[in-house]
């Protein structure tokens, strides 16, 4: 048991650790591990046009993923909960899973289709990029949020609430958000990170200058090893930066939401 | 029944839920200031639903619901002013007990200092001045229950209605808290509905006890009362112990049973009625009576050792009736006293 556990960690973290030693080798060619040390790929990677964007373009449009997704995936996961029929919950349920079932790449072609058409041209623009995200990382949030109401009997505490003079208003902000507030941060870390990520569907859509982290990377691959090492450890950072924004963003959901009220 | 007799009085009130026939029928029901009245039943009997009529949850199709002397028709539940319990707490889980208990105020529009001041006072009364910062999860379940009752009652509502609020709880715990609402239910002289599906429960803790079954009420009477002269089957075999046997009138003094005729005390019935008969198991007496009346002879097949006292099954003509006595001794014979044996008439409960 013990020794399944220690193996898979070391293959879960062997290529982590050669992808930071190799980022910082200065050759690495037909050998173990590379020789000398040098910082001279991060730099390059800094002072490439093409990959600063790329960094940019994919913090804009995890941003945007995670603030949009808070502000739909909430009213609407208490939507699906709150449903009276259990048929419509179903239904729901079925539907807000699709894009899940669906291949992103089955997804960016139709986004591709709407988006090249004459009457909306918008393929390459961020926010189809945003458009796409958000579709392939809502059933995650609403997944997140809609189990956590029903781990928590919100339809009953919310009975209570009502009982003791709470209108409809007055329950969603006060007993509602905040007894969501830790499934909303774990359901927009996960959305964070699923962003930064991807690939299938940003590759597609995505125009020249909108072009995100992952899909610039692909590139790199076909240079020096150093750079690509580099290059990919940006990634990484980035991924584990979204991670803590995505927690930042629940926080700050709560706030705008507790303002409102 | 007069509605200024009653805080909360139900008339002719009738619920079905949407294409069933599942909910409450013609019920009429009244609940005296300062009154504890249980309200039980096997689950599915409706006795939730009224629960939720009177909160305002839902809407009877037919009837009236009086509150305070007020028709309830058209006030929602938070303008009703009743405070509950639920069976899973419900509390607020981002809010310390002592937010919990002070949030009704809150709503009521106390200042934040009278409100704190008020929960902290009934916290106090609860048993939970050390647990007042904490959340709800940091709570055991007895602990929470007792914050979900203090946060029901802090706000002065004009009744108390509890959803089976002990039953997630352990057994022991469960008795414990029995004797606290209670306590606390005196204290605030409030009329309180309880809905059980324990007996016990009902039993000792209830000023009057509500039977409900297939969505109507059966019986509604003092738990000694319930005991002593149920209504019908249904009510004998669902509150407390009962020997009950398909029976027909053999005469103005006896009763014919599956293991014989049986002296009983005028009753009023016409020979040949069909008719149940019901002993309680106390009033198997050992051994022969001193006159031979009602004697019967047999074997104990089973003895269960409780304690102060023991219940045993004893086998007569291949008939086994259930007794309960404090002789440890053996028993060979038991006779049963003319005037313990009751006659319910089976169809609905009324006795001539």
């Amino acid at each position: 048991m013990a020794l399944a556990t220690y193996l898979y960690l070391v293959y879960l973290f062997t290529p982590i650790a050669l992808l930071l030693i190799g980022s910082v080798g200065q050759v690495w060619f037909n050998t173990l591990l590379p020789s000398g040390f040098t910082t001279e790929w991060y730099v390059q990677v800094a002072n490439d046009g093409s990959f600063q964007r790329a960094f940019w373009t994919s913090l804009k449009v995890c941003a945007l993923t995670c603030v949009i997704g808070a502000a739909v995936g909430m009213p609407l996961a208490y939507a699906i909960y709150r449903a009276a029929s259990r048929k419509i919950r179903a239904a729901a349920r079925i539907i807000y899973l699709l894009p899940i079932a669906v291949p992103p790449l089955v997804l960016a072609f139709g986004f591709v289709l709407v988006f090249s058409s004459d009457t909306l041209p918008f393929l390459g623009s961020l926010w189809v990029l945003v458009g796409g995200h958000l579709v392939l990382t809502l059933p995650y949030l609403l997944q997140t949020l809609i189990g956590d109401m029903r781990h928590l009997k919100l339809a009953e505490v919310e009975l209570a609430a009502e009982s003791l003079g709470a209108g409809g208003t007055r329950r969603f902000f006060d007993i509602v958000l905040p007894s969501l507030r830790h499934s909303l941060a774990s359901g927009l870390i996960t959305v964070a990170a699923l962003s930064i990520g991807e690939f299938q569907l940003s590759n597609l859509v995505a125009g020249f200058l909108t072009r995100p982290y992952p899909v610039v990377l692909l590139q790199a691959f076909y240079g020096a090893t150093g750079f690509a090492c580099a290059a990919t450890v940006v990634l990484l950072a980035l991924a584990l930066l979204a991670s803590v924004g995505g927690a930042l963003t629940a926080r700050g959901a709560q706030g705008a939401y507790g303002a409102g009220a | 029944m007069n509605a200024s007799d009653f805080t909360i009085l139900l008339e002719g009130v009738t619920f079905t839920y949407p294409g069933t026939n599942i909910g409450v029928h013609d019920v009429n029901l009244g609940i005296r200031p300062g009154e504890l009245l249980a309200v039980i039943g096997p689950s599915g009997c409706g006795k939730s639903t009224l629960l939720k009529i009177i909160a305002g949850f839902v809407q009877p199709s037919r009837g009236r619901v009086i509150i305070a002397g007020k028709d309830a028709a058209g006030i929602p539940p938070r303008e009703r002013n009743i405070g509950i319990v639920f069976q899973s707490y419900t509390l607020f889980p981002h809010m310390t007990a002592l937010e919990n208990v002070a949030y009704p105020l809150k709503l009521r529009g106390q200042s934040a200092e009278a409100g704190r001041g008020m929960a902290l006072d009934i916290l106090g009364r609860v048993g939970l001045k050390d647990h007042v910062d904490k959340l709800p999860a940091q709570l055991s379940g007895g602990q929470q229950q007792r914050v979900a009752l203090a946060r029901a009652l802090v706000f002065d509502p004009q009744a108390l209605l509890l959803d089976e609020p002990l039953s997630a709880l352990d057994a022991a715990l469960r008795v414990e808290m029995r004797d606290e609402i209670r306590r606390l239910q005196r204290a605030h002289h409030i009329a309180t509905m309880h809905i059980t599906h324990d007996q016990e429960e009902a039993l000792s803790m209830a000023d009057r006890v509500a039977v409900m079954r297939d969505g109507r009420l059966v019986q509604v009477d003092a738990p000694k009362a319930l005991y002593a002269r149920p209504a019908n089957h249904a009510v004998a075999s669902f509150i407390g112990h009962a020997n009950l046997w398909r029976g027909r009138i053999a005469s103005e003094t006896s009763v014919e049973t599956p293991f014989g005729v049986l002296k009983t005390a005028p009753h009023g019935f016409a020979t040949d009625t069909p008719i149940v008969v019901l002993v309680r198991p106390e009033k198997l007496a050992i051994g022969a009576a001193a006159n031979g009346v009602n004697t019967l002879g047999g074997k104990v097949t089973r003895d269960r050792f409780l304690g102060s006292f023991r219940r045993f099954d004893f086998e007569v003509g291949g008939v086994t009736l259930l007794g309960e006595t404090g002789d440890m001794a053996e028993i060979t014979s038991v006779h049963i006293a003319p005037e313990a044996i009751q006659l319910l008439a089976d169809h609905d409960g009324k006795t001539p």
